[in-house]
């Protein structure tokens, strides 16, 4: 049998994470057996980060980390790791104190991503546990984790996450994650939650749900068993997916684009002809930029693809965010995995301090032009989609108690779901370095800029073939 | 209390509401009505509150509660499973109302609605009796009170043997439970 011990591993895995979710009467089996064949899983290199600026500490035993990447404190420990990234470079450190209700908690230790059990597949891990109980350690363990998935800052137990889907800020126990669903709830456990499903839950405060329309979404991104993920989404990664060859190919790269001494452009991202970085840019790995403008504190994650626009400056575009043939004014903010498209012909014209929710599709034939300072939410394809799916945020801030709008419904104070926004937004820029000045406000374009990265393979034949050996890596 | 046995206190399966198997609400209804005007209310204040549904063999194969009937005015499809959905979302129960009041100002007149419901068959809408739901009628009222509390249930119906032969209303015991009380605070 070819890989045994890759197989031995993944039906732990699945074991373990059918375990969990008993209760909901979930095989994970039948979506992710060979969803990634074996031989797949040793053609790639694990790297990982080094930097003045991180605490060192990776412990990988018993797993396949095949083209991931790690930086921070981290431990994989019998988990298959399929291109995902393991980001740990906003992790808790000793000495700093969690503040939560009314309590101020010392950390007692540098926090760790702890991964154990688990099946990631070209999934983004970042940000920190936000869980008052578990702070120096952010642990992902029982998880099975599908296509661009996002598990950031929460630490999650006994779950699978469908294609595009993102937990943010949430403590996840024992539940099904649809694809492109977006949680942030706080803490949940034992549901299965649909795919499209936007779910923002601050209890006492807000309680914001909006569900896609199942078939139209199906359009877009579609998984069942038997095949892997399908759909718009994957097509149009798929048709970038050898630009990133290249890069991951060559050891030494050399940059021949020129970049602002206060910006941060990774080696692993992608660019092509035509772009500009402007002064305290962040573009992080498996970004891909091509004819894109980029002003001034603008940002790129993992996972983005920003294609024939432009960004005026400020600008966040969450982990997985694409943004193609579109204009965006200054603190525009597109979050997780929303996907904007314009064409050619007809652009999409976002104005200043909008915020485009995490997971937000624009799809549009006809010009549309979007009025600054709006919210924007769920699908749209057309002008009456958007007057449907948006609001002026200062109307939205106006709601007391309940309002429902097409597929939207919300419940508690706008102000507060509006102000939760736009102060995040603006922590993700000061944590980006948007606001360097030359001397203050250092942050990841900052500080991500000279990083080296070393290599690690795993056994090429035998009966270990796949697994990498234990590795540990500290200062 | 006066040591009751169930069969005291049951209505004889004769005098209650029943319809055959293949019967729309709209009769079940209808029997309902004509079992109450039949029924000797001259002992008890409380009227009929299911129909039982028959089989070819007259036996009883489910149980047509109002609570039943009412369910076959609710719109089923899948915006109104969407609103019902809310509720694990954390949403409170003022906004699913108005949710569902929105959906029903939608959805169009209620006369249509009780029409459509009306032509709707019984075994859709009926609940076959469940194990629990079974009490021989020589048990003591004592232990029939236990299986109605413990299984929330509205009524058990009485068996002979294998027989189905009438039913135990809550509201008969009730009454009964309610008059020894009463009873034992006269005497003091």
């Amino acid at each position: 049998m070819m890989m045994p011990e890759l197989k031995k591993l993944l039906d732990r895995i699945i074991q373990r994470v059918n375990i969990n979710l008993r209760e909901l009467g979930y095989d994970a089996g039948p979506f992710v057996q060979g969803i990634i064949p074996f031989n797949q899983m040793v053609k790639f290199y694990a790297f990982y980060g080094i930097t003045p600026h991180h605490p060192l500490n990776f412990q990988f035993r018993h797993s396949n980390l095949s083209g991931s990447y790690f930086l921070g404190r981290c431990r994989v420990t019998n988990s298959l790791l399929y291109k995902s990234d393991i980001r740990g470079d906003e992790l808790k450190k000793k000495g700093d104190v969690f503040r939560f209700q009314n309590f101020e908690i010392p950390i007692s230790e540098d926090e760790q991503i702890d991964i154990e059990n688990s099946f990631l597949i070209k999934t983004l891990v970042h940000n920190y546990s936000h869980d008052p109980e578990t702070l120096e350690k952010f642990f992902i363990q029982d998880v099975i984790s599908l296509h661009y998935a996002n598990i950031h800052g929460s630490p999650s137990e006994g779950c699978i996450f469908g294609p595009f889907s993102t937990v943010d800020l949430t403590t996840i126990h024992d539940c099904v994650i649809g694809a492109f669903s977006y949680i942030q709830a706080g803490e949940i456990s034992h549901i299965n939650i649909d795919p499209g499903t936007i779910w923002i839950r601050n209890p006492g405060k807000f309680n914001f749900l909006y569900r896609y329309p199942k078939e139209r979404l199906a359009n877009y991104v579609y998984f069942n068993t038997g095949s892997p993920p399908q759909g718009l989404f994957i097509d149009f990664v798929e048709d970038r997916k050898e630009a990133f060859q290249r890069v991951f190919d060559v050891v030494n790269i050399e940059s021949t684009h020129s970049v602002p001494s206060s910006a941060s452009l990774d080696r692993y991202a992608v660019i092509k002809p035509h772009t500009h970085i402007g002064e305290n840019v962040l573009v992080a790995q498996r970004a891909y930029l091509q004819n894109a403008w980029l002003g001034k504190g603008a940002n790129a994650q993992e996972n983005c693809y920003i294609i024939n626009s432009r960004l005026e400056g400020f600008n966040v575009t969450a982990h997985g965010g694409k943004i193609i043939e579109a204009d965006l004014g200054q603190k525009v903010f597109v979050g997780f995995n929303s996907f904007l498209r314009g064409r050619p012909d007809c652009r999409l014209t976002i104005g200043k301090e909008s915020i485009i929710m995490p997971h937000t599709i624009i799809d549009i034939r006809e010009p549309l032009t979007i009025p600054p300072c709006h919210l924007v939410w769920g699908l749209v394809t057309n002008k009456q989609e958007l007057e449907t799916n948006s609001m002026p945020i200062n109307a939205f801030s106006k709601i007391e108690n309940r309002f429902s709008k097409g597929d939207m419904i919300f419940e508690g104070t706008g102000a507060d779901f509006v102000s939760a926004f736009q102060n995040r937004i603006n922590h993700i820029l000061e944590a980006n370095g948007a606001f360097f000045n030359g001397t203050e406000n250092r942050g990841h374009a900052q500080k991500n800029q000279n990083i080296s990265f070393n290599t690690i393979q795993p056994y090429p034949e035998g009966e270990l073939e796949g697994l990498y050996p234990t590795v540990i890596i500290q200062p | 209390m006066k040591h009751f046995l169930v069969r005291d206190l049951m209505v004889p399966l004769s005098e209650y509401a029943t319809v055959p198997k293949g019967s729309t609400l709209f009769e079940a209804v209808m029997a309902l009505e004509k079992a109450q005007e039949e029924f000797d209310l001259e002992h008890t204040q409380y009227q009929h509150r299911a129909i039982l549904i028959l089989d070819s063999n007259q036996r009883v194969i489910g149980k047509l509660s109002q609570l039943g009937v009412l369910r076959a005015l609710l719109p089923k499809n899948e915006r109104i499973q969407q609103i019902e959905d809310i509720g694990r979302f954390g949403f409170s129960g003022q906004l699913i109302n108005s949710l569902r009041e929105k959906y029903r100002l939608e959805a169009g007149i209620m006369e249509e609605v009780y029409k459509k419901a009306a032509r709707m068959k019984v075994e859709d809408y009926m609940q076959a009796p469940s194990e629990g739901e079974y009490v021989d009628e020589s048990t003591p009222l004592d232990t029939a009170i236990h299986q109605l509390v413990l299984g929330t249930h509205l009524s058990l119906l009485v068996t002979r043997e294998k027989e189905i032969i009438g039913i135990l209303r809550m509201s008969d015991v009730f009454a009964a439970v309610f008059h020894a009380m009463k009873d034992s605070e006269i005497k003091g």
